[in-house]
């Protein structure tokens, strides 16, 4: 390896590696503090307030936000549906990303091309995938109701966007289409590392498929799993934009989840401190998500 | 016998799973690309058929030059100030934004992430845990306060005030993948530099980055990604339609328009054809970036 | 700037000062400003025309000046209008409805514009209306009239045939109403009637216009803004509603305003609910269906007989703070709206949603020019002198006086999300209307400080 020549030392101004470290350090917590750690505390803050968007005006109301959002049917819905598209879709996720990720881990021709289409629904800005699957879903002229009738899966139209329960499917579908590829990756890249070996032992003692997959690379997978599970659980409980460009949290309110509800008090009822008291709510939810995402890790790490 | 069959057979069987895993994979971009050749009259024909009889460019056309953009009346006086047309502005406000953001955040991350990794520092192990925690909160938390402090800043609607908003969605992701990065490109290599004589900057430059390469490429590439992906902090801070991204444009005009779908498929297509570029010269790294623990999502 | 300069100047200004009590153009600080003014308006050609109309005055005028149109969506109004006006960026004028326009007016965010009224010339409107219609508060006017626009009922008169049904809208009361929306989804092909039932302000409107038929209304106006909802005819109605929504394409719980529009257009619905831009839309894309849609007042509800719309009384209105081109806006609105063709071109640009509101537009010999007059002309004239009559619109309920807090009601879509409550969830009227009545308290409560 060549490294490139070195010019010899120089004489004068010349930093001590203490002063370089901080020096490139400053710059990260300078933007950190100021655009993660500030807004948060800010929005913590704003939850003891109340703001209305036409006066500067701030006033401290103690809990009464609070007491409003946990006091508001809405926020219960909200929350129990989120809970809903949450374990929906990471069921789905894992289940079909596992399955997935079996697949892609043949060693056959080619596979490296289906691999790399992999993470093209990632790539796919969310606006542009939600009028997609608003053409896609439309009842009258979309083609999956047109699909379903050509198989003879259904009679008459679904009312995708117009039914509480078959918005929420669709949104399912939406966040399975959009984010199974990430399980898929994680696992694979697991998978790709459980010795051959293994397997050829158990096919010789006569396991079959079956057992090979819940005996040998379902432990293997476990961590990864618990791992990925916990993180895509924390990222769909918060996620907005798949579902207000899709449904706009409707039928109703039907498809509202805890993000949603907080940006409708902020736009629509103009009540930014509940906005940021459903926030913290938010917040305080992931706290505990993360806690047990890093107990995990910890136990993996051992 | 037997056995070829049987294997030849599960080959077969592991392509059409591979085929139709593809199709459900991109299948609604390529229905987008495929409804917004479509003219207008077999749009709406029941039933849909899968391949148009016509292929038109009407849709790209009228999205390019802002014909029938708009409520346009039958009979009547047709006015020349009509909403002119923002796709183009749009297109060159996402740009600029995600630019400015990628540049922004992955240089602030690289330096720091270095610093992390080569010098001990007073808690390493909280910086690790921050980037994760940054990493997952929610924009919808981060929005109105910010939104609150641009007010008085007089930034709303401003390009840059897009630019310091997604700094708080892609700087946590940023650092914790350069942090991944830099663990993995060994201290050796610099060392033999150091003892050279070189300084800590020369170093930096000429030896650890060009191996750091690989991944601030991945991160510039998944930081690009998310900040031209963004709706919500778009939609809070910029007011005036000339000054919004795609996705805020993209969405404003899906709403006061009689629906048309074929403009608005065309309007999806090239929304994601930078960004499907971007993804088949550099699909490589984003494998690489996953792999460093990137499940931004 | 030499002394010449500013004495000429002082002359001007003062001379100005004096001629301001009948309204002489202050042309003076105008001339030198620069920059993009920036005017809302609701989807369509029309807030274009007006904003061509003010660019002939900036030309004149105010050559460093240009007058842009933006349409703000239904659904984008309230949000979009919020975060602006919080960020301090209005824009310098806006067109919108009138419940929007009186909340803003009575939060003291708008500038008043006597000034424009008089010289528009105050004895011009319409027989039949009044200045606060669209926008008075404590005295003063805030709101410039653009146009009023009501919603009517718009038939099919070939799918009306098709059910065998003989009699004329124009005698129905509600159990008609609700008998040929049965009967055309029984014996023909399309859907009975169709509107807005979606989480928007687009059903807001609706409901208000049945409402105020059964004679219900959202607050007392005359009882110190009490809320009155809770009462027979808002059950009523709500029944009413959900008798009627079988008849209706089920998508209708998620339609806004251009889904009803398509749902004529397309031939989905034999009848709709809809304001005069429909028969553009069916023009344009359907000549068929046009042909055959004529406009009503809407049945009677059969113990009032009132046939009440929904009228938007549409105005321009002024945003008082951040806005750099008051004078200017309010220079270019006078011209426009006193300079003849320009109203005429307004109204000619989307027959019949836009209805004249100046006598000496609504009497000009060339208003019939337009082509739709030809096979139209009963129906257009339901919309712009008939529908004047049954107007009523939720910030000012049966004309008896505003309240700015429709505005908040119809942002929070606290009708809508009750009728939905009685569709979706399956709640019984009365307790939906329960419901509704606990939100109003709430939007009352929380804005006490706009009534006194």
């Amino acid at each position: 390896m060549g490294l490139p020549a070195v010019p010899a030392p120089r004489r004068g101004f010349r930093l001590s590696d203490r002063q370089v470290g901080i020096l490139f350090m400053l710059p990260f917590a300078a933007v950190a503090a100021a655009f993660i750690v500030w807004p948060v505390a800010e929005a913590v803050r704003l939850a003891f307030h109340t703001k209305s968007p036409f006066s500067p005006a701030l006033t401290f109301v103690g809990l009464d936000n609070f007491r409003y959002v946990l006091g508001d049917p809405t926020f219960w819905a909200a929350l129990r549906q989120a809970v809903i598209w949450t374990v929906s879709s990471t069921l789905l996720q894992s289940v079909i990303g596992v399955g997935l990720a079996l697949l892609l881990h043949q060693a056959v021709r080619g596979i490296n091309v289906f691999r790399g289409l992999l993470l093209f629904p990632y790539m796919v800005p969310t606006v542009v995938i939600a009028l997609v699957w608003r053409w896609m879903f439309n009842p009258e002229f979309g083609i999956v109701n047109a699909s379903l009738h050509r198989l003879g899966l259904i009679r008459e139209n679904i009312y995708w966007f117009s039914d509480p329960q078959w918005a929420m499917a669709s949104v399912i579908l939406l966040n399975v289409w959009k984010f199974t590829p990430f399980v898929v990756i994680c696992v694979l890249a697991r998978l790709q590392t459980i010795q051959v070996d293994l397997y050829d032992a158990a096919r010789v003692d006569g396991a079959s498929a079956w057992q090979r997959f819940r005996d040998i690379t379902l432990p293997q997978l476990k961590t990864v799993l618990s791992v990925v599970v916990v993180f895509r659980t924390i990222w769909t409980f918060n996620k907005f934009e798949e579902i207000y460009l899709l449904t706009r949290g409707g039928p109703g309110t039907s498809t509202f989840n805890l993000a949603v509800y907080a940006f409708e008090q902020a736009t629509a009822n103009l009540k930014l401190g509940a906005a940021a008291a459903t926030g913290v709510i938010m917040l305080a939810l992931l706290f505990g998500g993360s806690a047990l995402y890093l107990r995990l890790i910890g136990r993996q790490e051992e | 016998m037997r056995y070829q069959t049987r294997q030849r057979l599960r080959l077969a069987a592991l392509y059409a799973a591979l085929a139709l895993v593809t199709v459900v994979t991109c299948f609604p971009l390529a229905w987008a690309l495929v409804s917004s050749v479509r003219p207008n009259d077999e749009m709406l024909r029941l039933p849909p058929t899968l391949v148009p009889e016509r292929v038109t460019a009407e849709h790209y056309v009228a999205l390019l030059t802002g014909r029938g953009m708009y409520f346009e009346a039958a009979g009547g006086y047709r006015p020349k100030t009509s909403p002119s047309q923002h796709f183009l502005s749009w297109f060159f406000n996402s740009v600029v934004v995600s630019l400015g953001t990628t540049v922004i955040s992955v240089g602030v991350s690289t330096l720091a992430a270095y610093s992390f990794t080569r010098f001990s520092f007073f808690g390493q192990r909280f910086i690790s845990y921050f980037s994760l925690m940054g990493y997952m909160v929610p924009s919808i938390i981060f929005v109105f306060p910010l939104f609150l402090v641009m007010v008085p800043l007089g930034l709303t609607d401003r390009l840059p005030s897009l630019v310091l908003g997604y700094i708080s969605i892609t700087l946590p992701f940023c650092m914790w993948l350069m942090w991944a990065f830099f663990r993995g490109i060994p201290i050796e290599v610099e060392e033999a530099g150091l003892i050279d004589g070189a300084s800590r900057f020369q170093v930096f430059w000429q030896i650890v980055l060009p191996l750091a390469l690989p991944g601030i490429i991945a991160t510039s590439i998944f930081s690009f990604i998310v900040s031209w992906n963004d709706y919500l902090i778009a939609r809070i801070f910029m007011n005036s339609i000339s000054q919004l991204p795609l996705t805020v444009g993209v969405m404003h005009f899906f709403e006061g328009v009689h629906v048309d779908w074929g403009l608005m498929m065309a309007a999806a297509v090239l929304m994601t054809l930078p960004l499907s570029v971007l993804f088949m010269l550099v699909q490589r790294y984003l494998i690489v970036g996953f792999g460093a623990g990137a499940v931004k999502g | 700037m030499n002394r010449r300069e500013f004495l000429k100047q002082g002359a001007a200004l003062g001379g100005a000062a004096a001629l301001g009590a009948i309204g002489a153009p202050r042309q003076v600080r105008a001339q030198r400003k620069t920059g993009t003014v920036r005017v809302w308006g609701e989807p369509g050609p029309y807030a274009g025309v007006a904003v061509e109309g003010m660019n002939e005055w900036a030309k004149a005028n105010a050559p460093g000046l240009t007058f842009t149109v933006e349409t703000l969506s239904w659904t984008d109004v309230y949000p979009k209008l919020m975060t602006d006006l919080a960020a301090g960026r209005p824009a310098s004028c806006i067109s919108v409805e009138s419940p929007i326009a009186f909340q803003l007016m009575a939060e003291g965010l708008l500038e008043p514009v006597d000034d424009v009224i008089a010289r528009v010339g105050r004895g011009r409107l319409i027989p039949g209306a009044k200045w606060e219609y669209w926008g008075a508060w404590k005295g003063r006017q805030y709101v410039v009239p653009a146009h009023h626009q009501s919603h009517l009922l718009v038939v099919r008169t070939d799918v009306l045939k098709e059910a065998g049904i003989t009699t004329s809208p124009e005698t129905w009361n509600w159990n008609d109403l609700l008998n040929a929306a049965r009967t055309i989804k029984e014996k023909t092909k399309a859907f009975g009637i169709c509107f807005a039932l979606g989480r928007t302000i687009a059903t807001d409107y609706y409901l208000s216009g049945l409402l105020h038929s059964a004679g219900s209304r959202m607050f007392d106006v005359r009882n110190n803004f009490q809320v009155a909802f809770d009462s027979p005819a808002s059950i009523e109605t709500f029944d009413f509603v959900s008798e009627l929504y079988p008849s209706m394409p089920p998508g209708a719980l998620g339609y806004t305003f251009l889904d009803v529009v398509d749902s004529m257009a397309t031939g989905q619905s034999g009848m709709v609910f809809y304001w005069g831009r429909v028969f553009g839309r069916a023009a344009e894309v359907n000549p068929k269906v046009f042909e055959t849609m004529e406009a009503y007042q809407h049945a009677a509800h059969p113990k009032t007989g009132k046939r009440l719309n929904w009228n938007d009384f549409q105005g321009w209105l002024i945003p008082k703070a951040n806005n750099p081109y008051i004078a200017e806006v309010k220079e270019a609105l006078a011209y426009y709206l006193t300079h003849k063709d320009w109203p005429l071109r307004y109204v000619h640009s989307l027959v019949p949603n836009v209805s004249p509101v100046f006598q000496d537009v609504a009497q000009d010999p060339r208003l019939t020019t337009h082509p739709f007059f030809q096979t139209k002309r009963r129906t257009i004239f339901e919309y712009y002198v008939e529908a004047l009559k049954n107007a009523s619109n939720s910030g000012n309920e049966l004309l008896e006086g505003i309240n700015p807090l429709a505005g908040i009601v119809h942002g929070r879509g606290i009708l809508a999300q009750g009728i939905q409550k009685v569709l979706i969830d399956k709640w019984s009227a009365k307790n939906a209307v329960k419901w509704v009545a606990g939100e109003l308290e709430q939007v009352r409560r929380e804005h006490i400080r706009l009534l006194i």
